[in-house]
């Protein structure tokens, strides 16, 4: 067997001081355990599924306003940090991921491509205002340390994709990045992801995702660099699996339209009430009338044809059913 | 007795002594000849006799002779009532229009109440009697331009007495002791031809009579039932293709629905072609909004009857899809909303493809009344479940055009409605939402590549132009 081009070294370091920095943006463990033991029906308190459709809600937003990847990845980040941290109301939910999107766009994205907070509400559909907005702005960052350059599950995808590309370079079609990048949003909707590291989560993405012999030495190579356990990639493994396929799934998970709000101008909204003309006022007529006794005619092939040159009437009405004029057809 | 005039007056006669004579082309008026008036509100072209006072001697009241002679008595009032008068000399015979008012009214309720009045006799007599009355040249439009959705309608002068005759008429052939059978000799093609010309008429509530008269005349005279449709058809078909005028279009089409609602299965192939080639082109006509409910319950109802007809439909109006006028696009928009909701699942496949490709042309519009209406399609749960279902094919179809209006649409109400379907689709279908994303991302950087690409070979160009012509002798090359 070839013996495989180490990875570079330069890359390898990289990885390591980002390890190192992971940690300080773990969300608190404890505060996960207790989202995921909060019952979904428990109306004051934040449970992991009110979580996931609020992630849910800024992953549709991200798309909206073309924000990266990496602006979602670290509102996601911030979201668990901040309801991991504060005993949180499920009211204020709302209101605290909107914000830690917006305090993550200003971060990341350019001045000019960050969306102005009227527009956010606007477009999310949000109940507070933009003072509430940007009171809250002011708590998350008084709360949490704010470094756009922090390390994120992206951070490590990205290291560890370049490094199976530069590898593979010419020899092999490997998935890319844009394609793990939506797999990595995918399984941030899901709070379990969030307790795991941002570099285990990453490689097992990446070992999920990628098949061929190579680049599992690789990951292997990586494994150890990063003094990763076998257990415990392989846990975090099968649970991407598992993500994976609801993701890629024919099957769709209705849209929930009911909460969605569709404002129409009153014009539209008029229109849309008188279209229907739904009720006719004429009784309808029988094509074949039963009721003989009304009149003598036994049907309307027989009276007709004597009377006019309707032609024959059941089958073809091309012949003598249109008048003639009409057979050459409009200029 | 009845009066000692000679003759009662044809209804169908020369032309008004006020109006110039009007042209007439298979009973529709030629608007190329028009003197120029002053409105008027009413009008009415009955022929009216040339000053001479009318006199008519006044009959005892059906109720107060004895029965046996109540069926003679009603023919003497009916020969009266063809006595026709002038409503716009307001002030002449005004007794005597009181008195055939009073007339009509009686018989209106004789009509409805009474057993065993219905003689052979009668038969004849009623039908005269209403010919008279309401067969007549109508008066030619106040002006070329009559827009019927903008001015008021002329109204009907005579209408005291009209109103009265048609709904004697209508008593008439809705009463228990109607036969079809007898009246067929009276009411036949000519009558019916006669009848279909005056929905042209301007006065809505004559064309609403006109409405259920003709109604019930199909119902119950199977004999005229081919001819009536034929003679609508020709109707329309004039209407779209030569003169894209006729007042009556909503009444006819009213009835037609009721018509089609009892269409009996399979459908005959006369039915069909009808569809094909009378409805559909109805669309096209510039004062669709006048008729667009009735014509749209008429499709509808096609529909409902033998689904196999939604693709020929569907592509009818995709091929009429209007391109200029907006007000029509959100017609047809709620029409094939209407459609859709009652589509089968099959045939929504067979034509999901042309359909959502100007559903996206829709959405882009610049006229948000038209973006708007073609996202609200969104709103609509079965419609939803249909998208839902072929996804894979809908969402590349929709995709760009929704992406690309969320940033530059002027709207910013459209933007929020659009972000609820980019939303609805994220949700349905994540995987090829993400693909379609990432596409588009590279697609748009490709292009914003080449532009620049683009600009920077224009500015060589430029840039060598100006070398080459300082060259020589400063003087730049033509």
């Amino acid at each position: 067997m070839r013996d495989l081009p180490g990875i570079d070294s330069l890359l390898l370091k990289k990885l390591k001081v980002c390890c190192a920095k992971e940690d300080s943006v773990l969300p608190r463990e404890t505060g996960l355990k207790l989202m995921e033991s909060t019952p979904a029906e428990n109306s004051s308190g934040v449970s992991a599924k009110c979580r996931d459709s609020r992630v849910e809600e800024l992953w549709g937003l991200t798309t909206f306003f073309g924000y990266s990847t990496q602006t979602f990845v670290q509102a996601v980040n911030l979201l668990d940090r901040f309801l991991t941290l504060m005993k949180v109301q499920r009211k204020h939910v709302p209101c605290i991921g909107v914000c830690c999107l917006h305090m993550a766009a200003k971060m990341i994205e350019e001045e000019a491509d960050v969306s102005p907070t009227h527009e956010l509400i606007r477009i999310s559909q949000s109940r507070f205002t933009v003072s509430d907005l940007s009171r809250m702005e002011k708590i998350i960052s008084e709360k949490l340390c704010l470094d756009p350059k922090a390390v994120t599950a992206l951070t490590f995808l990205q290291l560890y994709h370049s490094a199976i590309a530069s590898q593979s370079a010419g020899r092999e079609e490997i998935p890319s990045i844009g394609r793990l990048e939506a797999q990595l949003k995918a399984c941030l909707c899901r709070l379990v992801f969030s307790k795991a590291k941002p570099s285990v989560l990453a490689l097992s993405l990446v070992a999920q995702e990628f098949e061929s012999f190579s680049v599992m030495k690789t990951v292997q190579q990586f494994q150890k660099h990063l003094k990763i356990s076998d257990a415990e990639l392989l846990g975090w493994k099968e649970l991407v699996a598992e993500c994976m396929s609801a993701y890629h799934s024919s099957q769709c998970s209705k849209p929930d339209n009911k909460k969605l709000v569709w404002i129409v101008s009153r014009r539209t909204a008029q229109g849309l009430q008188s279209c229907h003309f739904s009720v006719p006022a004429l009784p309808t007529i029988p094509e074949r009338s039963w009721n003989q006794s009304q009149s003598e005619d036994s049907g309307e092939d027989t009276s007709c044809s004597e009377e006019s040159p309707c032609g024959s009437l059941g089958s073809d009405g091309e012949g003598t059913f249109f008048p003639s004029s009409f057979h050459h057809s409009r200029d | 007795m009845m009066g000692d005039r000679p003759s009662p007056p044809r209804a169908m006669s020369s032309a008004p002594t006020t109006s110039p004579s009007v042209d007439k082309v298979d009973g529709f008026s030629r608007k190329s000849v028009r003197k120029a008036k002053q409105k008027r509100s009413q009008s009415s072209s009955q022929f009216r006799s040339q000053g001479k006072p009318i006199e008519l001697t006044p009959l005892p009241l059906l109720k107060d002779v004895p029965g046996v002679e109540q069926p003679e008595l009603f023919l003497k009032k009916l020969q009266q009532c063809c006595t026709v008068f002038d409503f716009m000399d307001t002030l002449s015979d005004l007794k005597m229009k009181e008195y055939k008012r009073s007339t009509l009214n009686e018989l209106v309720d004789y009509v409805t109440v009474s057993r065993g009045y219905l003689t052979e006799q009668a038969y004849p007599e009623v039908v005269k009697m209403v010919s008279q009355n309401i067969f007549r040249t109508l008066p030619p439009s106040d002006s070329n331009e009559f827009d019927p959705e903008e001015d008021e309608p002329t109204l009907e002068a005579s209408w005291p007495h009209l109103q009265l005759v048609y709904e004697f008429f209508i008593r008439f052939l809705e009463s228990q002791e109607f036969q079809p059978s007898i009246a067929k000799k009276y009411i036949d093609q000519k009558f019916v031809l006669q009848l279909l010309e005056l929905f042209d008429s301007e006065d809505p509530r004559e064309r609403d009579y006109l409405k259920t008269v003709l109604h019930r005349i199909y119902g119950k005279f199977l004999g005229l039932r081919a001819f009536i449709r034929k003679q609508i058809n020709n109707i329309f078909l004039r209407f779209v293709y030569e003169t894209e005028h006729f007042n009556g279009v909503a009444e006819l089409l009213e009835i037609l629905g009721s018509i089609i609602n009892g269409f009996a299965l399979p459908l005959k192939a006369e039915h069909k072609q009808f569809l094909v080639k009378v409805l559909i082109p109805l669309h096209t006509v510039r004062s669709l909004s006048l008729f667009h409910a009735q014509l749209a319950y008429c499709i509808v109802q096609f529909l409902e009857k033998d689904p196999t007809l939604t693709e020929p439909v569907i592509r009818g109006l995709l091929k009429f899809w209007p391109k200029t006028c907006s007000q029509k696009e959100v017609m047809f928009l709620g029409e094939l909303e209407e459609i859709l909701d009652v589509i089968e699942p099959t045939q929504f496949v067979k034509i999901q493809e042309p359909l959502f490709k100007q559903i996206s042309r829709c959405v882009s519009s610049p006229h948000f009344q038209v973006a708007e209406r073609a996202l609200y399609y969104w709103n609509n749960e079965y419609i939803m479940s249909l998208i839902e279902e072929n996804s894979s094919v809908i969402l590349p179809i929709m995709f760009s055009s929704l992406y690309r209006i969320s940033k530059e649409h002027w709207n910013p109400a459209i933007v929020a409605l659009v972000y609820n379907v980019l939303k609805a689709f994220m949700e349905m279908n994540s995987t090829l939402f993400d693909e379609l994303t990432a596409t588009y991302k590279s697609d748009r950087q490709r292009e914003k590549k080449k532009e620049k690409e683009r600009e920077e070979l224009w500015k060589k160009l430029e840039d060598l132009e100006l070398k080459r012509g300082l060259r020589s002798d400063g003087i730049i090359p033509t």
